[in-house]
C-alpha cells in the first residue's frame, strides 16, 4: 500500500498547476490530475510518477520515506551562535536622504553616540560570545563619524576571534585620510547606497551637485583603490518614481558589483512618514518581475550576468533545502540567534527594522541592552509567531516550505502579528515573487534558461529539470 | 611509482607493527620519548639500514632512510617483506581489510580472493600511529564482511586520536537496525562511508555488481544510514552500461537519496576486471560528456556536491573542470605522451599507472 504525501496546490495564469509536498518537492500538472488526486482516483502511471519523485512511500522508515524526513528537516532553519553583530556607534549623519531609512540625527547632535561606559559594555558583550569567528557590521548614521570607536571594536575583535571581518556601511561622502586608512585593512569591507545613475542618487540622497560629486568620486576611488569584492552597494527603490534600470545595471556593472539587491522604500524609520500611495505592494512587485526579465535579457544580450540578489535566494531555495542565507526565507526565523543589533544607547534589537520601528515609537521591540543583557522572554515571545507551519493561510499555500516570516515587518505595518496571511505585505510579496520563480524556471528560451543556470551556478538549465506530469 | 612493499629482515616469527623513526629527521627528541613500537634508525650502509626498538632490531633494504621516515610498516618476518601500511608523507593511506567480498562487479579494481587474515589488531596499533590529523581509508574486498571488528576497530581508534579521520569503502549491503548503537558510538563527522550506487534501475546496478538483490538491498541501507547520521559520498563508477542513466540517477538521489554529502562520478580503473572487460565497459568522455553533464547539472540545481574522480582533465568540458580534483593517489599516478606540454598539468590527476598508453580519449590534450 504506498502512503501518499499530502500536496498543496497553487494555479499559474495559464491555467497550469503547481503541485508541492511540505518538504518542497514539486511538479507541474493540471487540472485533471487535482481531480484525480481529490477524489482518489490516481492512475498506476500518476503513482507511478509520485513514487519517482519522492511524494510517497511504502512504509515507516524504508528510503523514500527517510529521505522525505530528511528534505523536509533541511528545509527548517535551526537557532544558529550568535556571530553577526549590526553596532550603531552613532546615529549623527552628515547626509539627509529624504527617506532615510535610518532614523538619523543632525551631525551636530549631542547625545547620539555611544558613551565611553557603552563602549566598554558593548566590548564586554562581544567578549561573551563563544564562536571563534565574527562579523561586524557598523550602522548609522554615518559610523565614520566616530572612527575611534570603530579602532576600539576592530582592535578588540581582531585580538579575541580568530576570525573577524568589519563592514562599514557608509555614504562615502567624507573620507579623510584617517577614514581611508582605517578601510584599507583586509578584513574590513564597504558597503554603501547606490540609487542608480547620477541623477536618482542625487534625488533621493544626495540632493545638490557637489555632494553628488564627491559621492561618486569617493565610489570610484574606493573601486579603483581596493580588489573587486571589498565594495557591496543596495540600491533603494522608490515605487512612485523608480529609476532607469539599465542605467542602474550599468552603474553598478561599472563598480564592478554584479548582484544587486534591490529593495523598496522601507516601511519604517522616517520613511514611512512619506506617501507611497495606493497598491504600493502591487506596483513594487510589478516592478520587481520587470526588473528580473530585463537582466535576464541585459545578460543574454552582454553576455556578462548580473542577478538580483533576493531573487536567487527564493530560487535557490525553491529547488534546494538548507538555502536559507537570507533571513526572510528562514523557517522558523528565530531572533537574537546568529546575529544582533546594538544601538546608540546600547540597547539590543532583534533586527534593524526592529530598531527603527521602536525609534519611532510606535512599540518598543528592545530586547535588553549590552549592560543587562538580552531579555530572553521578549525574544521567545517574537519567537513563537516566527514560523509559519501552523499559520492557517500558510499552510493551504504551495510555496510554505519556501517561504518564512517577518514578525518585524507585520508589526511594523499592522500594530499586530495575527492578520490573515494574504492581507500582509510579507505575503503580498512573497507569492510575486516565487510565482516569478516558477514562471521563470518553465520558461524554454534560451535567455531565460541561461540566467537560471548562472544564478543557480550551474552550467546549463532547461525545463527537462523539472517534473511536469500529465 | 613509489614502492608500498619493501624488503626487510628481521628476527621474529610472527607479524608485528613498526613505525620507523630517525631522529636526525627530529632535531631535539629525546630517545625516550619514543613509542614502543618505535624502531630508530641505529646505522646506514651501502646495503641497508639498521633500525633498533624495544622488541628488537630490524634492516631494511633497498630504500633510502630519508625516504620512510614515520611510516608505519606491517612486517612478515617470515617472508622479508613489510607493507607501508601509513606513509607519513602521503594524504592517501588506505588499510586493507580483507579480500573477500560478496559482490563480483564487473570492473572490480581488486579481485576478490578468498583467503582471510585478520589483521585488525595489526591496523589499531598502526592508526594509533598515524601522523596527527591524518584521514585513513578502509578499503577491501568488503570491510563490512567483518562488521563487528570494523566497527570496535574505529570506535577504538577514534576514541583514543581525535585527531585522525577515516573513510570507509562499502558495498553497504551488510549493515542493519542491530548496528544502529555501534554507529552512535563514532564520532560522525569524522567517519565518510564511500557506498556505490550505479544506477537508478535495480537491474543495472544488479547486473554491474553481480548480485541479484543487491540494489533493493543498498536502497534500504542508505535510509539506515540516513538514519544514524552517518556522512555518506555516494560513488558511481562511470561505464557503458550505467553512463546514459546518469541523468535519471541524479534525478533519483535528489528524491530519495539527498543527504550524500558528495556524489562522486568516477572514470573507470584499467586494472582487475576492468581490463579484462576494458573495451565492453570503458566510456570515453571526452567523446561523449552529455548525459554526464545532465547528471551533474540536475544533481547540483538540487544542492548536491558533485565531484568527478579519476578524470584526466582535458577530457572534461570546461564547464565541469572545476568539479575535477586531481584523485589519483600519488603513488599510482602517471602521464601519457600527450601531457608532456600540458599546462593543465599542474591540477590534473593524470593516469592510473597501469592505464595503457591506448588511451581510448579521442579527445586527449586537447585543452592543452
Ligand atoms: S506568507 Fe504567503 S506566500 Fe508565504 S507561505 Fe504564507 S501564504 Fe504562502
Ligand atoms: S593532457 Fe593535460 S589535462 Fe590531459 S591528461 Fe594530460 S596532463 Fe591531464
Amino acid at each position: 500500500m504506498t502512503n501518499l504525501w499530502p500536496l498543496r496546490f497553487r494555479e499559474f495564469a495559464d491555467r497550469s498547476l503547481l503541485f508541492a509536498d511540505d518538504a518542497g518537492g514539486f511538479f507541474k500538472s493540471d487540472a485533471s490530475f487535482l481531480d484525480r488526486y481529490a477524489s482518489d482516483g490516481l492512475t498506476s502511471s500518476d503513482k507511478e510518477f509520485l513514487r519517482d519523485s519522492g511524494h510517497s512511500y511504502d512504509k515507516q522508515f524504508d528510503l523514500p520515506w527517510t529521505s522525505f524526513a530528511y528534505r523536509w528537516a533541511r528545509r527548517q532553519s535551526k537557532p544558529q551562535d550568535l556571530n553577526y553583530v549590526i553596532l550603531v556607534p552613532t546615529l549623527r549623519c552628515n547626509l539627509a536622504c529624504g527617506y532615510c531609512q535610518v532614523s538619523r540625527v543632525a551631525e551636530t547632535a549631542r547625545g547620539f553616540d555611544w558613551s565611553d561606559e557603552t563602549l566598554k559594555a558593548v566590548l564586554a558583550f562581544l567578549k561573551t560570545i563563544e564562536g571563534s569567528e565574527i562579523k561586524i557590521e557598523f550602522q548609522g548614521g554615518e559610523p565614520l563619524l566616530r572612527l575611534d570607536l570603530l579602532e576600539a571594536v576592530r582592535d578588540f575583535c581582531r585580538a579575541r576571534f580568530s576570525s573577524a571581518q568589519f563592514v562599514v556601511c557608509t555614504n562615502l561622502q567624507h573620507l579623510d585620510e584617517a577614514a581611508w586608512a582605517f578601510l584599507e585593512a583586509d578584513d574590513t569591507f564597504i558597503s554603501t547606497s547606490l540609487d542608480g545613475d547620477r541623477e536618482t542618487h542625487e534625488r533621493q540622497r544626495t540632493h545638490d551637485r557637489a555632494r553628488t560629486t564627491t559621492f561618486f568620486s569617493n565610489l570610484e576611488a574606493a573601486v579603483a583603490r581596493y580588489p573587486e569584492g571589498k565594495i557591496s552597494a543596495l540600491p533603494t527603490v522608490d515605487v512612485t518614481a523608480p529609476p532607469d534600470f539599465e542605467a542602474l545595471l550599468e552603474s553598478y556593472e561599472k563598480y564592478g558589483i554584479r548582484s544587486v539587491y534591490l529593495r523598496p522604500i522601507n516601511h519604517q524609520g522616517f520613511a514611512r512618514k512619506l506617501d507611497q500611495g495606493e497598491n504600493a505592494l502591487a506596483r513594487w512587485n510589478e516592478l520587481h518581475a520587470d526588473f528580473i526579465d530585463l537582466l535576464i535579457e541585459r545578460n543574454h544580450r552582454t553576455g556578462r550576468f548580473m542577478e538580483e540578489y533576493y531573487f536567487s535566494q527564493c530560487l535557490k531555495r525553491v529547488l534546494h533545502f538548507g538555502a536559507d542565507n537570507h533571513v526572510d526565507i528562514r523557517n522558523p526565523n528565530f531572533f537574537a540567534a546568529d546575529y544582533i543589533v546594538v544601538d546608540h544607547d546600547g540597547r539590543f534589537y532583534p533586527t534593524d527594522e526592529a530598531r527603527m520601528l521602536s525609534r519611532i515609537g510606535r512599540i518598543d521591540l528592545s530586547i535588553g541592552d549590552v549592560t543587562s543583557g538580552i531579555d530572553r522572554s521578549k525574544v521567545q515571545t517574537l519567537n513563537s509567531g516566527a514560523f509559519n507551519h501552523f499559520d492557517p493561510d500558510c499552510i493551504h499555500c504551495a510555496y510554505q516550505p519556501f517561504c518564512g516570516t517577518d514578525v518585524v515587518d507585520d508589526i511594523s505595518r499592522y500594530g499586530r502579528i495575527d492578520l490573515p496571511r494574504y492581507e500582509t505585505s510579507f505575503c503580498g510579496r512573497h507569492l510575486a515573487i516565487f510565482d516569478k520563480v516558477f514562471e521563470v524556471i518553465y520558461r524554454q528560451d534560451e535567455a531565460s534558461k541561461a540566467s537560471v543556470a548562472t544564478w543557480l551556478g550551474i552550467a546549463d538549465w532547461d525545463i527537462s529539470m523539472l517534473a511536469v506530469h500529465s | 611509482m613509489i614502492p608500498l612493499r619493501i624488503k626487510v629482515e628481521a628476527n621474529a616469527e610472527q607479524p608485528f607493527v613498526v613505525r620507523l623513526r630517525s631522529f636526525e629527521a627530529m632535531p631535539g627528541t629525546e630517545r625516550g620519548a619514543c613509542h614502543p613500537h618505535d624502531v630508530c634508525l641505529e646505522a646506514v650502509d651501502a646495503n641497508g639500514a639498521e633500525y633498533v626498538g624495544e622488541g628488537g632490531s630490524l634492516r631494511i633494504l633497498g630504500i633510502d632512510p630519508s625516504e620512510i621516515d614515520g611510516d608505519v610498516l606491517l612486517v612478515n618476518p617470515q617472508r622479508g617483506t613489510a607493507d607501508r601500511i601509513i606513509r607519513s608523507s602521503s594524504p592517501h593511506n588506505t588499510l586493507l581489510v580483507t579480500e573477500r567480498c560478496d559482490q563480483l562487479c564487473v570492473m572490480c579494481s581488486q579481485p576478490p580472493k578468498k583467503q582471510h587474515v585478520d589483521l585488525f589488531e595489526h591496523f589499531a596499533i598502526a592508526a594509533m600511529l598515524a601522523p596527527e590529523g591524518a584521514t585513513i581509508g578502509i578499503s577491501g574486498g568488503e570491510p563490512t564482511l567483518f562488521k563487528d571488528q570494523l566497527l570496535g576497530f574505529l570506535a577504538r581508534v577514534m576514541r583514543a586520536r581525535e585527531d585522525l579521520h577515516f573513510h570507509v569503502l562499502t558495498n553497504g549491503q551488510h549493515f542493519d537496525d542491530a548496528d544502529r548503537e555501534a554507529m552512535h558510538a563514532l564520532d560522525r563527522s569524522r567517519v565518510v562511508w564511500g557506498v556505490p550506487l550505479y544506477s537508478a534501475e535495480p537491474d543495472v546496478h544488479d547486473e554491474i555488481v553481480g548480485k541479484p538483490g543487491a540494489h533493493e538491498k543498498l536502497l534500504s541501507n542508505l535510509a539506515f544510514l540516513c538514519r544514524v547520521g552517518a556522512q555518506v559520498e555516494l560513488r558511481t563508477v562511470l561505464m557503458r552500461p550505467n553512463a546514459d542513466g546518469l541523468p535519471r540517477l541524479a534525478r533519483f538521489l535528489a528524491a530519495s537519496v539527498p543527504f550524500i554529502q558528495t556524489w562522486a562520478i568516477m572514470q573507470l580503473e584499467n586494472i582487475g576486471y576492468a581490463r579484462q572487460n576494458w573495451s565492453r565497459l570503458f566510456h570515453d568522455s571526452s567523446s561523449n560528456f552529455s548525459p554526464i553533464a545532465r547528471g551533474i547539472d540536475f544533481a547540483r540545481s538540487r544542492g548536491i556536491d558533485v565531484q568527478l574522480y579519476n578524470f584526466p582533465l582535458c577530457t572534461v568540458p570546461l564547464p565541469y573542470r572545476n568539479l575535477a580534483p586531481s584523485t589519483i593517489s600519488d603513488w599510482k599516478r602517471t602521464y601519457l605522451e600527450a601531457c608532456r606540454d600540458c599546462r593543465l598539468r599542474n591540477h590534473c590527476g593524470g593516469f592510473f599507472e597501469w592505464h595503457p598508453k591506448e588511451h581510448g580519449y579521442a579527445g586527449l590534450g586537447r585543452a592543452a
